[in-house]
This record gives structure tokens, sequence and C-alpha cells, in this order.
């Protein structure tokens, strides 16, 4: 019943488990969780800790869900670390300080990050400069954009909004007091990309993009178009988690929004995707910022030190690589034995 | 045509000592950047102290970098300028001392009466020969939240650090541990990882989980306006709202909301607007009649805002004076 050419199929085998993307981080997400759990207790295991992390995860993964698509398509983007805090400022102007509609208000946010994540996909499809230095100058000038915008016309550095009762629901509320709505635009997230990745034609040319470019584009590929709109993507889906975090805490920053750089970024590596490009899985990226946000917010409940976290973290990516690598390698070898 | 001399020359000293007495004191003040909302509060204290220099046929000039980029040889060459226009008196900040205390050492050797604000302490003014330091103190900032949570009869606090290693973070948290413990109560610190800064989401979490994990913790103390809004969410979520306490530096719109809401217990303000008037005043009167403050070190804050006086911050809020 199962074809060996379908990648959706799950088999019970423990080979054929093995040789799924994800495979290796699946195996660290369970050592994390295990780990936390004994030294957390009853806690972390019961929802308080299971709100704990997945309100992390959720932001985090509903940046690192694009940035991964971008990264199996070989590409990076910095720039979402400055859209964060630009779409937030941008509806936080719009809706709070101007007082118009907060539909408008999300709709300007939700649009500034398109417009960077059209741009970065612009001059990364008609230069040659790598993606990673065309997204670090994006950074930094919608940085200087927003701080700048925000004191000209807010005449300060944090902008107050004050969302109605159903857009406070709907894109920032707790539910039982402990889970941020968020947890379910990622799972929504996870669900549209794991069909575009997986599923949908688009899917496989994001993988050959990464694979390789140039036979992408000779197979008849649109490449370019391809890569602009998953720099749109990117930037959209910082701009959603920038209105979701405005929503929540009712205050827009400039110097918010830093972190998601490299957490999201972590998160996708130690989901199994690979940074040169051509391989990776949304499952995995799903269970990398799982096991991020555990490591997170177990430290808190396990109460070692906050920086021991950091050193988790940052073995924890070096693990996912070096796992990548080995899981690979029999996944190569299993199928070349079958032929 | 004696008489006319001595007529000429009376007539002369008499306009040059009126002159003397209509120039008044030309004071000039180095700041921070108008259009930033600290600092803007300082130029209006300068400003409205100002007018009594004015009223007395002196000025008060207003001078702030373009930008922050190089603040410190910026400033210095600020100082040099007011020295250059004729100053009768300078306050500034001693931001950066490495690049600030040479163009300072000239204002005083030139005789020119100088005080320190906003930066330094009173150590720069005694280092620099400074009339006097006008200013908050990180320390006392910190130590005053402790206190006000520790008399309201909180036992346990936590102080959210979530820039571990900057120095005036930590003055801040080792103030809170010890104004709870002079009250009473013992103090610790909720060190955040370098990856949750700037993160309000992160903060929030990290407190529920330190709260869950430290169910005795009644008090908290955030070192900023934004992490004072997280520190308060991660309290609701660990469905802790009305047993845990926070206090919290600085303040803004929505701060002043809580605090009139109930949700917050206090907030710190240093009080730029004393610190623009009071260096103005003590140099004006100094240069007119010769009046001194013979208190060293004045300190403009802490200022407490809580429930009993935040209507008064919210009018004053409103005047542009917080």
């Amino acid at each position: 019943m199962p074809k060996s050419t379908d990648r959706h199929t799950h088999a019970f085998s423990v080979g054929h488990l093995a040789r799924r993307p994800e495979a290796g981080s699946l195996v660290g997400l369970v050592l994390v969780y295990a780990f936390f759990a004994i030294m957390g207790g009853a806690v972390f295991i019961g929802a308080p800790g299971w709100s704990s992390w997945l309100n992390i995860a959720a932001e985090v993964g509903i940046v690192a869900l694009p940035v991964g698509l971008l990264m199996i398509a070989g590409e990076l983007d910095i720039s979402v670390g400055s859209v964060i805090p630009a779409s937030q400022m941008t509806a936080a102007i719009v809706s709070g300080y101007f007082g118009l509609p907060i539909l408008l208000g999300i709709a300007a946010g939700l649009g500034v990050g398109l417009m960077v994540g059209y741009v970065n996909g612009l001059l990364v499809t008609r230069t040659s400069i790598p993606s990673l230095i065309i997204t670090i100058g994006t950074m930094f000038g919608v940085m200087g954009f927003t701080l700048g915008f925000a004191v000209l016309i807010a005449g300060s550095t944090s902008v107050f909004l004050v969302p109605d009762p159903v857009t406070k629901l709907i894109l920032g509320t707790f539910i039982g007091g402990m889970f941020n709505v968020s947890i379910f635009w990622w799972i929504a997230f996870a669900a549209v990309i794991f069909f575009v990745l997986h599923y949908a034609p688009i899917g496989n040319w994001i993988f050959a993009l990464g694979g390789d470019r140039d036979s992408a584009r000779n197979a008849g590929i649109p490449t370019a178009a391809l890569t602009i709109r998953l720099y749109m993507l990117s930037g959209f889906a910082a701009a959603f988690v920038g209105i979701l975090q405005l929503m929540t805490y009712q205050n827009a920053q400039v110097a918010t929004g830093q972190s998601f750089i490299f957490n999201s970024i972590m998160c996708v590596v130690i989901g199994g995707v690979i940074l040169t490009g051509g391989s990776g899985s949304v499952i995995g990226i799903v269970i990398g910022t799982a096991t991020f946000a555990i490591v997170n917010q177990g430290i808190f409940f396990s109460g070692l030190d906050p920086n021991v976290g950091s050193v988790i973290i940052g073995a924890l990516l070096l693990a996912a690589v070096l796992s990548n690598d080995g899981f690979r390698a029999l996944a190569l070898k299993y199928s070349t034995k079958k032929g | 045509m004696k008489l006319g001399k001595i007529l000429a020359t009376t007539a002369m000293l008499t306009l040059v000592a009126g002159m003397a007495s209509a120039e008044g004191s030309k004071i000039f003040v180095i700041g921070g950047k108008p259009d930033d909302p600290f600092w803007s509060r300082v130029k209006l204290g300068a400003e409205h102290a100002g007018k009594v220099a004015e009223a007395q046929g002196g000025s008060v000039t207003w001078l702030g970098p373009q930008n922050y980029d190089n603040l410190g040889p910026d400033a210095a060459e600020l100082i040099r300028q007011a020295i250059d226009q004729g100053a009768d008196a300078i306050v500034g900040p001693d931001w950066v001392p490495e690049a600030m205390d040479p163009a300072f050492q000239a204002v005083v050797a030139a005789g020119i009466p100088l005080v320190i604000y906003n930066a330094g302490g009173i150590d720069a003014a005694d280092r620099l020969g400074a009339m006097n330091y006008v200013g908050a103190v990180d320390y006392k900032s910190g130590y005053a939240g402790g206190e006000y949570l520790g008399k309201a009869g909180h036992k346990n606090g936590a102080c959210v650090n979530t820039l571990p290693g900057a120095a005036n973070i930590e003055a801040f948290c080792n103030g809170f541990n010890d104004g709870l413990a002079a009250a009473g109560g013992t103090g610790s610190v909720l060190q955040l990882p370098a990856t949750a800064f700037g993160d309000a989401t992160a903060v929030a979490q990290a407190v529920r989980a330190h709260l869950l994990q430290n169910p005795t913790i009644d008090a908290m103390f955030a070192i900023g306006d934004q992490d004072t809004n997280a520190t308060i969410s991660g309290i609701q979520q660990a469905g802790k709202a009305g047993s845990v306490h926070v206090c919290g530096m600085n303040f803004n719109d929505s701060i002043l909301a809580n605090i009139q809401a109930g949700s917050q217990a206090c907030a710190i303000d240093q009080q730029g607007y004393q610190q623009g008037f009071f260096a103005v005043s003590i140099l004006n009167n100094f240069v007119n009649y010769g009046v001194t403050i013979p208190t060293r070190e004045i300190l403009t804050g802490p200022g407490v805002i809580d429930a009993s006086n935040v209507e008064l911050v919210i009018a004053g809020v409103q005047a542009g004076a917080r």
C-alpha cells in the first residue's frame, strides 16, 4: 500500500521513520521534554506548563514557518526582526494615535510586512547580493524608518492602542487565563503552510529552488516570482506577530522584535532544515519550535540558572545539525539498498 | 567742560551698572534632543525656571544634539559652544565622562559656575569641581519600590532583570532588594536570558513560570515601562492578579491607567521636570544674588506614583511636565 515515492505516507516501520527529515528533531523534542518534566515537576507537566511554552512557541513559530520555507528555498530573512515593531507601530499609530478604525490599522500593519517582503524579494531576485546581506540591510532600513516616523508623528517611541473587545478576543486574549489565542493562529499557519509545501505543486518548486536554482528555472519554474512570494509571506507572518503582540499588550514599541531573528532561524535548524536549502519539512519546523520553547520556558520551572537555557539551546542547535547529517546519511543508505 | 566730563562719566557708569543689572544671567543648558519625550519634560522645567531669569533680564538657552549617534563628543562640543557664547552659568549631564570631562574642566577653569544634572551623580560634580548635582540615583529608585511594597506588607519580592550585566539595571535590582529587606521582607532577582530582551511575551511567560514555581512571591519590580506591562500580564496569566503586587520604573499612559485600575501598585519616576527646574534656579540665584544651596546632591527622584496621587500625575502629563 505505501508507495516509496509518496512523501506523505506514514509507515509504521522504524527504518521509514528514521528516514523522515524530522526524525532527529523528534528525538530531541522527546529528550528535552523528558528532562524538563523531571526537573520541573507537576506544574510543568500540567496546563500551566503547557500554556507557558505554547505561548512562546506560537509567536516564534508563526515567524519560523515562512522563514523555514525560505531556508528550504536556499534564502534567509533577517528583516523579520524589524518588521514586527514596524507593523505594530503602524497599526498603533493609525488606530491608536489617529483613532481610525482598527481594521484599517491592522491592514496597514500587515501591508508594511508585505511591502518589506516585496522589496526583499525584488532585491534578492534582481541582484546577485546574498539574501543575508540584503535582509540585514532592509532590517536596518525598516528599523530607522519605524523610529523616525514614530517620533515624527506620535512624538514618542511607544504608542498605545486599546482594541475593541472583538479584536482583542480574536487576536490578543488568553483562553482560560493562560492559553494565548496566538496558539490557534500558529496551528492555522502551520496547516496552510503544510498544505503548500507538501501537497500543492508549489511545494515541489520550493524544494527545487533550494536544490538547484538554475535547473529549477530551466525546468520552467518561475523562480523570481516564487522567491518574491516567499519573502512576502515571511513579511506578512512577521507583521501578523507584531499585530498579535500589539493586541495582547496594547502597546507598540520601536525596540521590540530583534530576538525573533535568531530565535526563528534556530527553531528552523533544530527542526531539521538544512542551511544550504533543498531539504526540510513543516512538521520538523513545528517540532523545532516546540523544542526551542520548551527549553526557554522549562528553565524557569526547573530552578536552573536561566543562562543554562541559552547553553542548552546552543548545544541543541549543534546536535540538530550533526544528527541531521547522520540521519540523512542513514536515509540515503536505506534508499540505495531498496534500489 | 570739567562738569561735563564728570556728568558724562557718571552717565557712563550709570549706564554700565544699569546694563549689568538689566543683563541678568545668561544660562546655557546642555541636554537631550528636544523631541525626546523624557528630555522635553526636562526642557520645560528649565524654561519655567528661565521665566524668573528672564524677568531679571537674563536668559536660558537649550543646547541639544541632533541625534544620539555620537553622544559624548557632540555634547562636549555643545559645552564648548556655551563657553564661547559667553555663558554666565552652565548646566550639563555627565553622560560620557571620558569625552565630556575635559570640556567641563574648561568651564570650571574659565570661572563659570557649573551644575551637573541627570547623569554622573555627586561623584562627577565633586571630581569636576561643579557646584552641585541635580538628578535621580538608580539604586535609590529601586530602593523606593522595594520600600513601598515592603511597607504595604509584602514579604517576598523578585526583581525582573531583562538586561543582566547592565550597571544601572543591577543598581535598580540591588536597591529593590535592599529596600524590601529594610521593610522586613526578602528580595531575589529573576534573571532572564538574553534571548528574551525586548520581547513582551518572553518576559510575561518567564514571570508566570517563576511565580508558579515560587508561590510565596507577592511583590515584583520591573525595570522599565514595557517590562512592567509584560510583568502584569504574566501575573494575570499565573492567576495571581491581586495577590502579587508590582512596582516599575518609569510610566506611560497605560501604566497610569493600570495604577488607577489597581493592577499596578506604584511607578517610580525620576521626575525630569525637576532636574531642569532646579539646576537652572540654583545657577540663576547664584549668579544674580550669590546665594547657594549648601545641600549637596539634590535628588529629583525617586518620585512614587500610586493610587493616591495618580490623578495629579495625569494632570501633569497633560501639562507636559510629567
